[in-house]
């Protein structure tokens, strides 16, 4: 017995379960989307810039209706080494006819999912989803609602990086620290016009950071800064299996936790005029999927897809995130999976025509496309010898007490040869690195 | 600023029932210990009188799922019991 039904379950209110509940409720479903925070977004983390442009034809209207931070015009990579940093700094008008924004997702999730129920869509709240059973011509949600079993053709999980319905269904492997990178963030307070002052902004453009090479040589450890309308927020992301090894100073001792890491970064002589003085107003901490294209996890089963992070579709770049626009986008490829299985009366192949859909989508044609790019980011070299180089030889260039005889390129040779990387790395890394960018 | 500072910024609706629990026996042959600098909430205290040394509170947990993947997850560890606060409990950003 169960005690109520409905033609989909959506297990997870982020924007991946709204995308797929609000386009189901469009097509006419009867859906239900769960969600275990007592308000959308209280339980959801992200850095971050959504590239707005999936939203388009779901809902047009989002960048003059949606709570959004900031229009991003403004994107900057930071190598840092010692007392140094060197950055490229990319600002392109153009980019202001790109519906790309930085955003909160406390307030964004609870907009979008209000949308999802002005279009039909049932929303429970407070409630959570403890296991997903599929059966002869059906699937069952239980929750942790009395009487909270919930009867569906099929079950979209939409539940973010520990995803309960991946593991209880088994349809995800196992995670590893190799799996997963951490992540921990502070929402700072430094008011509207000082971030338009300090970030060199006009009041409704925004600007992202991206850091690596602190510490010196501690691969895949990056860091962001990406302005709101009047926060910033400053993170930290880490793999886990570097955190462990680079935390490990013995027995008892805290050894360097991540925030550890992020709050000597906020005291860099070169980050500190960025961050200083202001009230933190929020800290979070969050693990993000990190898997190449060739170690995705598995993400269906007869009536079950998995969605978003629960399904690991999200790409770091190095240079930007992409994560949000992708969980969106696999959310709707969910629901047209659905669509089909409606008009075909065959349910049992949602699982596999929703992979097949996905399959073809950008987001994992994007991650096939970047298939090395996750190795390439874990070379130490990119974190300690490259950006030593990049720093010697424009300090030769612009110094007035090195010894700067000599053309630029041999200065910027005899920086390469003071490193520790060889000739044939530099070759092999710059090759992969062109691959996989 | 330290993390406990900062933990002081964020809110919880503890629930009564522990989300996460911590089987003290496993953690005796753990040498490296990585819970303690890998929860970003300092959920994992090292006290000494503690058997296996360590002292576990689930309450200022910020539900990440870190110990799940280090700990639970690793068949040479294994103390951590992991699942999510109940409908409606534990973490609760104001920011996301
Ligand atoms: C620090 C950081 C920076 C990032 N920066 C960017 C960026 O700049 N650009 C970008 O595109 N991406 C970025 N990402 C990635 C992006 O944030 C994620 O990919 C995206 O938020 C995933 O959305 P989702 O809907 O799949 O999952 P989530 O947003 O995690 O939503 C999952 C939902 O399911 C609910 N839930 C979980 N379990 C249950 C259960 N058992 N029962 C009921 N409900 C449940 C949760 O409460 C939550 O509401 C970043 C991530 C991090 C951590
Ligand atoms: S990592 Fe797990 S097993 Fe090891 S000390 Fe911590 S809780 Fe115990
Ligand atoms: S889930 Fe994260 S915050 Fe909570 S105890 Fe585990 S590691 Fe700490």
């Amino acid at each position: 017995m169960t005690d109520a039904s409905f033609d989909v379950v959506v297990v997870g209110a982020g924007r991946a379960g709204v995308a797929a509940a609000y386009k189901l409720a469009d097509e006419e479903f009867d859906v239900a989307l769960v969600e275990r925070a007592k308000q959308p977004g209280m339980k959801n983390v992200t850095g971050g810039v959504l590239y707005g442009s999936i939203l388009d034809d779901l809902v047009p209207e989002f960048p003059e209706e949606a709570p959004l931070e900031r229009h991003v015009v403004e994107h900057n990579i930071k190598l840092l080494h010692g007392d140094a940093e060197v950055s490229i700094g990319y600002r392109d008008l153009e980019l202001r006819e790109e519906p790309n924004y930085t955003l909160m997702l406390g307030k964004f999730d609870r907009w979008f999912v209000d949308r999802a129920v002005e279009q039909g869509v049932t929303f429970l709240p407070e409630t959570g989803v403890k296991d997903v059973t599929q059966e002869a011509d059906r699937a069952v949600v239980h929750t942790d609602r009395e009487n909270g079993d919930i009867a569906c053709d099929a079950v979209i999980g939409a539940d973010g990086v520990n995803t309960t319905v991946g593991r209880k269904t088994g349809i995800q492997r196992t995670m590893r620290n190799e799996d997963m990178a951490l992540s921990v963030k502070k929402v700072i307070d430094v008011g509207r016009e000082e971030i338009d002052r300090r970030f060199n902004l006009d009041s409704d453009e925004g600007a992202a950071y991206i850091y690596t090479g602190f510490p010196e040589g501690a691969p895949t450890i990056g860091y962001f800064i990406y302005t709101f309308e009047e926060y910033i927020s400053v993170g930290a992301v880490g793999g886990l299996e570097t955190l462990r090894w680079l935390g490990s100073e013995g027995y008892g001792d805290t050894g360097t936790p991540l925030y550890s890491l992020l709050e000597r970064f906020m005291e860099l002589d070169t980050v500190r005029p960025y961050v200083r003085g202001d009230a933190v107003e929020e800290y979070q901490g969050i693990l993000v999927p990190e898997h190449s294209y060739d170690s995705l996890p598995g993400r269906y089963d007869r009536r079950v897809a998995l969605v978003g992070d629960a399904a690991g579709l999200v790409l770091n770049k190095g240079y930007t995130f992409r994560g949000l626009d992708y969980g969106i986008k696999s959310g709707l490829v969910a629901a047209e999976a659905a669509v089909e299985c409606e008009a075909d009366a065959d349910w049992d192949s949602f699982g596999q025509r929703y992979d097949d859909r996905l399959e073809d989508s950008y987001v994992l044609q994007d991650m096939k496309q970047h298939r090395h790019l996750p190795r390439f980011l874990e070379n130490e070299r990119m974190y300690g010898a490259y950006p030593g180089i990049a720093t010697e030889t424009l300090r030769s260039m612009y110094s007035a007490n090195t010894d700067a005889s000599g053309l630029t390129w041999r200065q910027a040779y005899r920086a390469f040869r003071r490193s520790d990387a060889g000739f044939l790395d530099l070759l092999r890394d710059g090759y992969r690195g062109l691959r996989s960018l | 600023m330290s993390v406990q500072d900062d933990l002081e910024t964020v809110n919880w609706d503890v629930s009564e029932d522990a989300h996460i629990t911590v089987d003290n026996e496993q953690c005796v042959t753990c040498e490296d210990k990585p819970c303690l600098h890998l929860c970003p909430a300092e959920c994992f205290d090292y006290q000494e009188d503690q058997e296996g040394g360590i002292y576990f509170a689930y309450e200022p947990c910020v539900e990440c799922g870190a110990c799940m993947v280090f700990c639970a997850n690793d068949p040479d560890k294994g103390a951590v019991s992991w699942s999510k606060a109940e409908g409606g409990k534990g973490v609760e950003f104001d920011f996301g």
